[in-house]
């Protein structure tokens, strides 16, 4: 596939700027090396929230375990990137942003890989995949059925 | 105290416009201090007079909060009240409504609000994630290859086509209605008359938004001056009273929702015209924020102008051009005019108000709807002028 972090043979492309992981992000991505998403759960309300923050924005509280989600979600908006607003990313295009609400609750952004990264369209459900970019394992998603 | 006693009590009474475009050599503070001298002008006002001074940082330099204490030491005013904000495109409203809180409590009697940026041949901001700036987790976004102003405005306008059948063709009504007025304003960019066929016809940037949903990228700078409509009256320009005043806010984009519809922009109108005691039937001209086209269409959902979903028929027939149902950004918007993040909307709601729009003046336009949104669709701020 022709993703986000796949390079044009021959080309020498820029590097594409990658999340900087940190000790309060770390149990993400290590998570998505495992091929798992995880977020921070709220001991206090239950609430699951991303992106990844000290406090639960619903009740303050600072106490979190990390839950590990089922990674399936629906596609709420989706946009194709006809130009490379970073040149790292000039031998992608064209390549999509999705907006994507998980089934336990939050929303993130991905991309849709796969076969039908295309045709993906809003309301389609969506699984989660964790493609390797530099050491990192990105989660991305692929379609699994239409709405 | 409600908010509705201060219906009609402030006013607008000097707006500096300086060149919007391509001005090399100029600086964010040259564009502020320019614009600021045209506002005094205008006000037949003296540098003495000012004694509020607020401003809001160029986007180059949006996170510098001492963008005041600069202005006030370029101007060599030495204010009562000043201060610095960045919401996005929804400031220039925001600072109206603090100048005209601080007139009307006696903090200050005349408040200068200005902005200045050279946007175009200036300082270029950092290359980052969309959002980036708020330097967390967002900067995070570059993981998926989130880049660009487009991005949150192009999943607004996925998501409408979607549920309500919006189409591309009614993205370029949008456009094709601010390159008309566009064409009326010899300080606009871009003023060659454009179709629905030209816009269709442009480059796909991000879908599903065309090169003609975008707006311009300009160095230029504005300044408004609030004072007590009672002092407005004894000024050299026809009165423009502050009816409603009203700003929302969706910090936590990912934990609402419907952010993706903007919320807070409804909520910003409603509250104007709550205090101003007006609505949607008694705006005779709009100027709306309109970064991207789909931007105009959601403001005419979010003020009532029609309900939910129906903002892309109600660009279809000339209704937001000169001589329609509702005339929207009668300068030529960001889109074509130039983007002074909602200042020239602001400056463009004076003028009609005030009857001097010349050619492209709307007839009888005694009540103007002025909204600003920014950021990663995450501010909101509205005012309703009226003749004073």
């Amino acid at each position: 596939m022709a993703g986000p972090h796949t390079s044009r043979p021959g080309a020498q492309p820029a590097p594409k700027p990658l999340p900087v992981v940190n000790d309060e992000n770390r149990p993400f991505w290590a998570g998505a090396a495992r091929g798992q998403l995880c977020m921070q759960r709220c001991l206090a309300c239950g609430h699951i929230r991303f992106p990844i923050q000290a406090l639960c924005p619903r009740c303050i509280g600072g106490d979190f375990e990390w839950a590990t989600l089922s990674g399936r979600a629906e596609v709420l908006a989706k946009v194709v990137y006809h130009r490379a607003f970073h040149p790292s990313y000039a031998a992608d295009v064209p390549y999509n942003l999705v907006l994507v609400q998980l089934a336990e609750g939050p929303r993130m952004y991905g991309n849709v890989v796969g076969e039908d990264r295309d045709e993906v369209t809003v309301g389609d459900l969506v699984d989660a995949v964790f493609e390797p970019a530099d050491g990192l394992y990105v989660p991305r998603f692929r379609k699994i059925g239409a709405n | 105290m409600s908010p509705d006693t201060l219906r009609g009590r402030a006013a607008i009474v000097g707006v500096g416009l300086t060149p919007q475009g391509k001005l090399p050599g100029s600086t964010n503070l040259s564009l502020q201090t320019d614009a600021f001298t045209l506002a005094l002008a205008d006000a037949g006002l003296g540098k003495s007079d000012i004694d509020g001074l607020l401003s809001e940082p160029g986007t180059t330099d949006m996170h510098w909060a001492l963008d005041y204490l600069r202005l006030g030491r370029a101007l060599g005013i030495n204010p009562l009240y000043t201060g610095s904000f960045a919401m996005g495109g929804a400031t220039a409203a925001a600072l109206v409504q603090l100048a005209a809180m601080a007139v009307t409590s006696g903090m200050a009697t005349y408040v200068a609000c200005c902005f200045g940026d050279a946007a175009k041949t200036g300082k270029r901001r950092p290359l980052q994630a969309a959002g980036g700036y708020l330097g967390d987790e967002t900067a995070n976004n570059a993981a998926w290859g989130a880049f660009g102003a487009a991005t949150w405005s192009a999943l607004t306008a996925s998501r409408h086509m979607a549920l309500y059948g919006t189409t591309s063709e009614q993205l370029g009504e949008v456009a094709v209605a601010a390159r008309r007025h566009a064409a009326l304003n010899p300080a606009a960019m871009m003023r060659t008359p454009i179709t629905v066929a030209d816009h269709q016809r442009s480059r796909m940037i991000v879908e599903p938004f065309r090169l003609l949903d975008c707006c311009q990228v300009s160095d230029g700078g504005a300044c408004v001056i609030v004072t007590t409509a009672e002092r407005a009256r004894d000024l050299a320009r026809p009165a423009v009273t502050i009816e409603g005043m009203g700003q929302a806010f969706t910090t936590q984009d990912h934990e609402c929702p419907d952010w993706w519809y903007g919320p807070h922009q409804k909520l910003a109108v409603e509250r104007a015209y709550k205090m101003a005691g007006r609505g949607p039937r008694d705006v005779q001209v709009a100027q709306l924020y309109d970064n991207f086209t789909i931007s105009v269409i959601l403001w005419l959902e979010h003020a009532g102008f029609c309900a939910a979903g129906e903002g892309g028929p109600f660009t279809e027939n000339g209704r937001i051009q000169l001589g329609g149902a509702l005339p929207v950004n009668t300068h030529g918007g960001h889109l074509s005019a130039g983007h002074p993040q909602g200042w020239w909307t602001l400056a463009e709601g004076v003028r009609q108000v005030r009857g001097e729009g010349g050619p492209r003046q709307v007839p009888g336009a005694e009540t103007c709807l002025v909204a600003g949104r920014g950021l990663v669709l995450n501010t909101a701020s509205a005012l309703i002028l009226a003749k004073g």
